[in-house]
């Protein structure tokens, strides 16, 4: 969820629309709208799309960096699930790292009102 | 041991093979609330799951003795994490699931999960789960944790509190950030053939896709 802050240490600022599916283009990172593409196919289980895209990746950023983006995307598929399933609270450390995701793409809205509220 | 991706299309690295290895084989182990029968009754459960693309039919005949709790328990996790709430979860325990049978059932799912679609995603099938190994369940329930406005306590000492998260079941937590590892900068020694910035937004998207807020 740091990804204004790396990208900003690399010296390029990410368009967050990368986030959303709504960038025009690569936003600022190296190949961004494929593995953007890819990263969502992969999280929502959709095989056939992620397929194509998996090839697609492979040749514009290579065989290892394919692999190492479809692991990132099955990690966070898991620890999404955690973080829901224990209800954890936002502490300042990531909320200090990920403060301009958070304004720009909306993320904040996903704490919907029933998330801590008893019934 | 042979690395279990060999025959993948793509290259993966050993200690990822060997993280995901000790994960099949753990979740054949008995377990702090659930015997290993039960833990893999609990990832078949998760697998037969409706996937949101294609949903399939209801898994109870595929879940054993589970309870209904875990059975809908399983299914939130896996299908709509990003809609339970409190009062679900409330319930939950008002069925009568244990607190720590709630927290154990969490990183098994999250686990196989973690398992289960990086195979997938590099056109593999889902790995082969072991057979039970016998045993009763430790009953473990930390005493160092500490309400931090989690519908369960997390660990009371370390720092995100992802990282704490599963602190009230110590080898729920060992289960799943042992799978995690390979998926993240979890150590100095974590690298990977994309740059920071490439890892974060695939790390973003796909938080995007699932509507976590964390």
């Amino acid at each position: 969820m740091a990804l204004r802050e790396s990208s900003t240490k690399a010296g390029r600022n990410a368009n967050l629309a990368l986030v959303t599916g709504t960038a025009e283009d690569d936003g600022n990172v190296a190949h961004g709208t494929v593995l953007a593409a890819l990263a969502e196919a992969v999280a929502r289980w959709q095989w056939d799309v992620a397929a194509d895209l998996r090839r697609t990746a492979a040749k514009r950023l290579g065989a290892q960096a394919t692999s190492d983006a479809i692991l990132v995307a099955a990690g966070f598929n898991g620890i999404t699930r955690v973080a829901d399933a224990i209800g954890i609270r936002l502490d300042a450390r990531t909320a200090e790292a990920s403060v301009a995701l958070r304004q720009e793409t909306g993320i904040d809205a996903f704490a919907h009102a029933g998330k801590w509220a008893a019934g | 041991m042979e690395n279990r991706y060999a025959e993948a299309e793509l290259p993966v690295a050993a200690g990822t093979a060997a993280a995901h290895d000790a994960a099949l084989a753990a979740f054949a182990q008995p377990g702090a609330w659930w015997s290993g029968a039960d833990r893999l009754a609990i990832v078949e459960a998760a697998r037969s799951a409706h996937a949101r693309e294609a949903p399939a039919p209801a898994a109870e005949d595929d879940a054993g003795a589970l309870p209904p709790a875990a059975i809908e328990a399983i299914d939130g996790i896996r299908n709509r994490s990003g809609q339970i709430g409190r009062s679900w979860f409330d319930n939950l325990i008002d069925m009568g699931l244990p607190r720590e049978a709630y927290m154990e059932i969490a990183s098994l799912v999250a686990s196989s999960v973690i398992v289960d679609t990086f195979a997938q995603g590099l056109d593999l099938d889902q790995p082969k789960l072991p057979a039970a190994t016998a045993g009763e369940p430790s009953f473990e329930s930390a005493t160092d944790v500490v309400d931090a406005g989690a519908w369960l306590p997390i660990a009371a000492k370390g720092s995100a509190n992802i990282l704490r998260s599963l602190g009230l079941v110590p080898s729920a937590s060992a289960l799943f950030f042992g799978t995690f590892t390979p998926s993240y900068y979890m150590t100095p020694k974590s690298r990977f053939a994309l740059s920071r910035p490439q890892v974060e937004l695939v790390a973003a998207r796909v938080s995007a896709a699932n509507e976590c807020f964390y």
